[in-house]
């Protein structure tokens, strides 16, 4: 009965990968939730079956969180209707990651959108799971290594917010500079137009007046240079930022594997 | 491509991996329920996925828990920024 409950589940999960597979992405898709994951999940959710919401899904894991927010962003225009539930601010025991429900002809079809961070901090949590602790995943298990994932997802959630604020004064910077760009060309231009005009003896409040316009360009040039040169030194003062918070978050992950080195010591 | 893996949980290892072409689906999903009814008939728990992927290096990309130990998944978390 379970299997064909299972079964049930497979137009939708092929309507939602081939949306998918349309916007140049290529999920891992789970045909449908394991027999143990669907008992274990019921007994600790007391939830139906028929409540259930990823008896089928697929994973996409994209490599930024710009990335993650187009994605997302594309398939709440695909799928109309699909609840999206953000774990990226309200981690659920550390792990961060966007899911999505998409409704196909009342079937419930699991997305879950995840940056390459995010990602990694999952599968360290759920091996963890598997072969430490099985409740490490839901807020359990020894207290050093809960204290360092909880860390260690805080850490990739920062850098994230860097990620993005770099992205985003990256993207201005470049604006600023086709500007700056622009403005020279117009500048050299204008410089070489005044030339000609100053050959034919203008009156003098003329060339005053031609002289002050150049200044005024010369300034504005001026501006947009210190304009692209502070961008430039917020790009790279949150560059620095963000590998000395990658380097705290080695060091933590480091410290893991010293832990479990000593685990292993005890256990032998 | 669709992959069928039976995972030890406890062990962190792969116990059974196949894999089907797409159009053997059906297959898949049968050989899935056998091996689930003769665990539950046997007491081991064991955990019995079916996967779909483009192919198995996207495999183990999204779904690495079933391929590396620990150690090798902290190792890889401390250098995702170099990849």
């Amino acid at each position: 009965m379970l299997e064909d409950y299972r079964r049930s589940f497979g137009e939708a999960y092929e309507a939602v990968i081939r949306t998918i597979r349309q916007r140049g992405e290529f999920p891992t898709g789970r045909l449908a939730k394991s027999t143990r994951s669907i008992v274990e999940k019921l007994g600790r959710e007391s939830i139906r079956l028929s409540q259930m919401q990823d008896i089928a899904g697929c994973r996409v894991v994209v490599a930024n969180i710009m990335q993650q927010e187009q994605f997302v962003a594309s398939l709440k225009t695909d799928f109309v209707g699909a609840s999206v539930i953000d774990r990226r601010d309200k981690p659920s025991y550390g792990y961060r990651a966007v899911h999505i429900i998409a409704m196909i002809s009342g079937k419930p079809v699991e997305i879950q959108v995840r940056t390459s961070l995010q990602h990694r901090w999952a599968e360290l949590s759920e091996k963890s799971s598997d072969v430490l602790d099985p409740t490490i995943k839901y807020g359990g298990g020894p207290a050093e290594l809960r204290r360092i994932l909880t860390k260690s997802s805080e850490e990739v959630a920062s850098y994230e917010v860097l990620e993005a604020t770099h992205h985003k004064f990256e993207t201005e910077c470049s604006e600023v500079v086709k500007s700056k760009e622009e403005a020279v060309a117009a500048h050299e231009k204008s410089k070489k137009a005044v030339a000609k005009l100053l050959k034919r003896h203008l009156p003098d409040h003329e060339v005053r007046r031609i002289q002050g316009k150049m200044q005024g360009s010369t300034r504005e040039l001026v501006l947009l240079e210190q304009d692209v040169a502070e961008l430039q030194g917020n790009v790279e003062d949150l560059t620095r930022k963000m590998v000395r918070l990658w380097n705290l978050n080695a060091d933590l992950l480091a410290k893991a594997i010293s832990w479990l080195d000593k685990l292993k010591g005890k256990k032998q | 491509m669709i992959f069928l893996i039976e995972y030890n949980r406890r062990e962190g290892r792969i116990v059974t991996f196949r894999d089907f072409a797409d159009s053997q689906r059906r297959e898949a999903e049968d050989l899935r329920l056998d091996i689930e009814l003769v665990l539950n008939h046997k007491g081991v728990d064991h955990e019995v996925v079916l996967l779909e992927a483009e192919n198995e290096d996207a495999l183990r990309r999204t779904h690495q828990r079933y391929f590396k130990d620990l150690r090798q998944i902290l190792r890889s978390s401390s250098s995702v920024i170099s990849d």
